[in-house]
């Protein structure tokens, strides 16, 4: 599904060198919860914006279904990030004047293949299996961190993207919220089949895992089933 | 950019301005509406003059047409026989010959030197509304003899002692009295005032009237000439068609337009007018150029992080440039409407409470046209303030935008 080759990422400061990603090479199976683990600076947040069309790689390779990412254009991978791909942020990241509804709703409104009644209809049923229904026509800012990031989660899905990436979402959640979040995760990617993608620095969220790939100083150190 | 972007950058847009600072909303569109009243209320004020000028000449001096004679001549001679020729003529209401003659009025210790007008007041009345502005007594007749009426301010104020006087008057002559007057020809008689009136036009405000058989007494003889005759067209005339209707069937004398007057007399003024107007609009519009471009600067450089939120989750740049094109588009219609009704509201103030100079009288004077133009101009301007930095927003790299 996702095919990594020898990705580089290399930023210049006057004229010191940082390599952040240095020679990543993976691959990405459909249904796959992928943790990305590895102490800060190890370069995982810049993978994981490389993967999901957020910044240019230096050099190397990403291929998604047969598409070579190299190739497209600008508005072009905008509208796969649209279509295709789903994220969810650290700082939840919904827009302020937004109701839940209308956050949920603003990727689906944006698609072509859908109507009005559909995309209403997408969103209010995502709500449903996120349990926000009833604050749908609250704005953010009157909900709680946990309930912030359940919403930045059902805004990720609504398009039903082929892969969910998530960086560092329990970075400003209790552990409570945080494992509420991170059930959502598994169910989310048992119940659908949803391929996850998602940065942490918490060990103890590598039970929630399928596989993790581990990084230091922009290279992979390890990858592997939990637990091996 | 397909109709699903435009209604969701149309509903970032209303969202943000329903949702964010009220106060910012409330102080922008102020600030429009101010602009616009700005941009309108000089332009109206100096179309207000030039209108009110206008017509207290057509009113008071010229009318539609003017006839007088051309150059190398004092008089318009065989005045009977044009006379006759114009007043049968379609389209023409009435003509209305003018003679002029300077004299001194008398009365108690005053002394006033005037050029008093001699007419025929039943001409007159079909030319001129002078016989509407009586505030004393009543206007003269067709065959009066040894009466006059005058201006208010020639009569002057009794209350008001002479060193204090604005311009010389008789010190406060009323209807019923007598005053002396001395015409330069030396003729002297006493003449009753009939009446007192008022135009708010300063040349018609600093003389008498007097009829043509007074003058004609004054001159000694029957006067079969005058300075100048005032022509008055009836309704769906133009004011062109008579002065050529006349030229056509051989009035020999200078024939002018109103307008062909005016542009003569008024040139230079209108012109003078027209510069302000222009340098009045630049700074309206200039200044709420800057205003909007700061307003949306502000807006987009708060919004960074947000805007590349939006368009990581794969929002085109073409909705986020359109969502604070629109939140230009709302601010400025709300200003234009809000400034349209300042505009009306002051216009109607002024109508009660119009600008009084010795010169002239005047309120604003705008059309729905002078109103549509302007919202038009201050819309584009605003369009271009917003979108500048929209665009520029909207280009900014994912990357640094999240990082802001």
């Amino acid at each position: 599904m996702f095919e990594i080759t020898d990705l580089r990422k290399i930023y210049r400061m006057g004229d010191v060198e940082v390599r952040a990603l240095d020679g990543v090479t993976i691959d990405i199976a459909k249904g796959e919860f992928l943790g990305i683990m590895g102490a800060s600076g190890s370069g995982k947040t810049t993978l994981l914006h490389m993967l999901g069309l957020l910044d240019e790689p230096t050099s190397g390779k990403i291929v998604i279904e047969g598409t070579d990412i190299s190739q497209l254009t600008d508005h072009e991978k905008t509208m796969f990030r649209l279509y295709k791909l789903g994220y969810v942020f650290q700082d939840y990241a919904l827009v302020p004047d937004l109701t839940v509804m209308e956050n949920v709703s603003l990727p689906a409104m944006l698609r072509k293949d859908r109507t009005e009644e559909q995309y209403r209809e997408d969103s209010f049923g995502i709500l449903q299996k996120i349990g926000l229904c009833d604050r749908r026509d609250h704005l953010p800012r009157e909900l709680s961190g946990g309930q912030q990031q359940r919403v930045s989660i059902a805004r990720a899905m609504v398009n039903k993207p082929e892969i969910l990436f998530a960086d560092e979402p329990c970075a400003n959640l209790d552990s409570e919220n945080s494992k509420m979040v991170l059930e959502l995760f598994r169910e989310i990617n048992e119940d659908m089949q949803q391929t996850i993608v998602m940065v942490s620095h918490e060990d103890w969220h590598k039970d929630y895992f399928h596989r993790i790939i581990r990084l230091r100083d922009g290279k992979i150190v390890s990858d592997g089933d939990n637990g091996s | 950019m397909g109709q699903k972007e435009l209604k969701v950058a149309f509903l970032l847009a209303l969202r943000s301005l329903q949702r964010g600072s009220k106060s910012s909303v409330i102080l922008t569109v102020l600030i429009i509406a101010m602009c616009f009243t700005n941009m309108i209320f000089l332009p109206s004020m100096l179309n207000g003059i030039g209108q009110s000028i206008t017509k207290q000449i057509v009113d008071y001096e010229i009318s539609d047409v003017l006839v007088d004679p051309k150059t190398g001549t004092q008089y318009v001679d065989d005045l009977d026989a044009t006379l006759g020729l114009i007043n049968g003529l379609p389209g023409v209401k009435r003509a209305s010959p003018h003679y002029t003659k300077a004299a001194t009025l008398k009365y108690r210790q005053r002394t006033l030197g005037v050029t008093l007008r001699a007419i025929s007041p039943k001409d007159e009345m079909l030319v001129s509304p002078l016989y509407t502005q009586m505030t004393a007594g009543s206007y003269l007749g067709e065959g009066d003899t040894g009466e006059i009426i005058i201006a208010k301010p020639v009569a002057g104020d009794p209350t008001i002692r002479r060193e204090d006087e604005f311009q010389p008057s008789l010190g406060g002559v009323r209807v019923g009295d007598s005053i002396t007057i001395e015409f330069s020809n030396g003729y002297t008689k006493d003449y009753r005032v009939k009446g007192i009136f008022l135009t708010g036009w300063y040349e018609a405000d600093a003389t008498g009237y007097i009829t043509w058989s007074d003058m004609e007494q004054v001159e000694g003889k029957t006067l079969d000439k005058a300075e100048y005759i005032t022509v008055k067209a009836k309704p769906g005339y133009s004011d062109e068609f008579i002065k050529n209707e006349l030229l056509q069937y051989g009035v020999t004398h200078r024939v002018q337009t109103s307008e062909d007057v005016l542009a003569k007399n008024m040139g230079r003024t209108l012109q003078s007018y027209a510069i302000i107007n222009l340098v009045s609009l630049i700074v309206s519009v200039l200044i709420t150029t800057v205003v909007l471009f700061i307003v949306i600067t502000i807006k987009t450089l708060n919004s960074r992080k947000q805007i590349g939120i939006l368009k990581a989750i794969g929002v085109d740049k073409g909705v986020i440039m359109h969502n604070f094109g629109f939140q230009v588009i709302i601010l400025a219609a709300l200003g234009i409407v809000l400034g349209i009704i300042m505009a009306l509201l002051l216009n109607v103030y002024m109508a009660y409470h119009p600008i009084v100079t010795a010169d002239w009288t005047t309120s604003l004077y705008m059309t729905p046209m002078d109103l549509a133009t302007n919202s038009l101009i201050l819309f584009v301007a605003a369009i271009v303030a917003g979108y500048l930095p929209a665009y520029q927003v909207s280009r900014e790299d994912i990357q640094s935008a999240m990082r802001a």
